[in-house]
């Protein structure tokens, strides 16, 4: 055991490792810029693995014993009246295994059944109230503060949802001045789009800026590292994959 | 002229990623060549005011929703809502909706630990980790409402004071979802303040619920990590320990640049083009 503790700590848990890995893998990822390949694989596969198992692993120690387990032991042990509630709830959860049959799969329907209705009994009026605030909340400046930007504001969110609505009502020709409202229509729903689309740029960039910086703080490994994935990257697409696939064409 | 069109509508798409990546990596070794300087917004601004402006053991909920994939926008912000806490003295409760967002927080109060000015803060004293509950967060909150302490089974002197949720002064959601959605719905039943920090991909669907004031303040993206981040760093903060954000700042400017400057001229191709055929 002593052995694989010390082979643990000087390898997975070695900061000098860990760094190395993680330039390793964003480098690796990176590659699929260039072109699909099997390094760019096999970092996925790693990620997905990694991701599943941490998640089971996890799942397991802080769900399933101490919310599954410890109680139905501690039941067992001092059994008092309240435990049936969770050997109840145990079977009813339990029999969304009987998906798996093909014959016995309606079982699992009455758990089903039951968490829709839960959630609509219970989510449908919180939202409607919610709802309901929001709007209200957003009447009251206009109403206590009518200034023009406050009018101007209004006049978008009103005219501007009817004119969007407008856009996709197809049971009459876009002519005159339904046309006209429907070409307002698709200019502020072009405008929300711009907006999403840029805000989710700055999204995907801030993301990738977490991995640059890895790359900045390590430049040793980084070069050393990137060089090296050239070199196969280069190998592998000059002498070992000659025809290109399906997703080469599709990107590129 | 025909000729540059040409070679730009040709132009492959791997050029921009390289251009894009120098872009974003180059201002981490040069920062000096990069000055940026940016405004503060009234809504980081006001969550900023609301924390600055509560007592010496008062208390405030982090609902930490987000995982690894989305450390780069919003670990800033938390980091920096957490530490302006301490600061002030401010017990600070941090709950995980997501399970693998928990590793991610104890790693932070972990690395805090070992800056100057807060090597004796205490799990259970000053903060405390309240885990993951299996179930949906709605649930958590009406749980919290009739027992707080109970809710999560854990012991510790934090919880001094604290006996349902509405002791707690403050809630501010960190997610990369539409998950602080279901607070705002449950806010008319339970009258709590709050605010979010989310990542750039989520703020215009958040933006409606500031409008109306559910939302009392709003940290949006990076920017809005950068910007508490010199909020802080303004009220004496050591910047050497607060700029996790601001420093991807200058790549984020440089990249937009870049990116602006390939949709113009993808822009030119395309009028051109269409002048050009007719």
């Amino acid at each position: 055991m002593d052995t694989v503790n010390f082979v643990i700590d000087n390898t997975i848990l070695n900061p000098a490792v860990q760094r190395w890995m993680s330039v390793l893998f964003t480098i690796m990822m990176l590659s699929f810029l260039y072109r699909d390949n099997p390094l760019y694989k096999l970092g996925e596969n790693t990620f997905l693995g990694i991701s599943l198992g941490f998640g089971w692993v996890w799942s397991w120690n802080r769900i399933i014993v101490p919310y599954l387990f410890v109680p139905l032991k501690d039941s067992y042990l001092d059994f008092q009246p309240y435990d049936l509630t969770l050997v109840l709830w145990v079977i009813i959860g339990s029999t969304m295994f009987f998906r798996f049959s093909r014959n016995k799969g309606w079982i699992a329907n009455y758990w089903f059944a039951f968490v829709f209705a839960y959630v609509a009994g219970y989510s449908i009026p919180i939202s409607v109230q919610a709802l309901f605030i929001q709007g209200a909340n957003m009447m009251k400046p206009l109403l206590e503060y009518p200034t023009f930007f406050e009018i101007s504001k209004w006049f978008v969110i009103i005219f501007g949802t009817f004119a969007g609505l407008m856009y996709f009502f197809f049971s009459k020709p876009h002519r005159g001045l339904l046309g006209k409202t429907a070409r307002i229509g698709i200019l502020i729903l072009m405008i929300n789009f711009g907006a999403s689309f840029g805000a989710t740029v700055m999204g995907r960039i801030a993301l990738f800026i977490g991995r640059a910086q890895v790359l900045a703080d390590n430049i040793v490994p980084s070069i050393i590292i990137t060089l090296s994935i050239t070199i196969y990257l280069f190998i592998y697409f000059k002498y070992i994959k000659k025809e290109p696939g399906l997703d080469d064409e599709l990107m590129h | 002229m025909e000729k540059f069109i040409y070679t730009l509508k040709k132009l492959d798409k791997r050029w921009i990623y390289l251009l894009i990546f120098l872009s974003c990596i180059i201002p981490f070794w040069y920062p000096d060549m990069f000055p940026q300087e940016f405004s503060t917004s009234k809504e980081t601004q006001r969550v900023y005011d609301i924390i600055d402006g509560l007592n010496e053991g008062d208390a405030i909920f982090i609902d930490w929703a987000f995982d690894p994939t989305l450390q780069a926008e919003l670990l800033p912000m938390a980091e920096q809502t957490v530490k302006q806490a301490l600061d002030k003295k401010i017990r600070v409760f941090i709950y995980y909706p997501l399970l693998t967002g928990i590793s991610l927080g104890e790693n932070l109060l972990e690395n805090i630990k070992k800056e100057p000015g807060y090597e004796n803060i205490e799990n259970g004293v000053d903060y405390i980790h309240l885990g993951y509950l299996p179930i949906g967060v709605d649930m958590v909150l009406f749980s919290m409402y009739s027992d707080f302490k109970a809710t999560f089974g854990k012991e510790g002197k934090i919880f001094e004071g604290i006996k349902t949720f509405g002791d707690i002064k403050y809630l501010i959601s960190y997610a990369g979802s539409a998950h602080p959605e279901t607070y705002i719905s449950l806010q008319p039943r339970f009258g709590f303040r709050m605010g979010a920090g989310v990542t750039a991909v989520v703020g215009p669907d958040m933006v409606p619920f500031l409008q109306t004031g559910q939302l009392d303040g709003m940290l949006f993206g990076l920017k809005g990590a950068a910007e508490y981040e010199n909020l802080r760093i303004k009220a004496g903060a050591e910047k050497k320990f607060n700029q996790k954000a601001n420093a991807g700042m200058a790549s984020l400017n440089l990249s937009h640049i870049i990116m602006f400057l390939f949709i113009g001229l993808g822009n030119l191709v395309y009028f051109y083009e269409r002048k050009y055929k007719k």
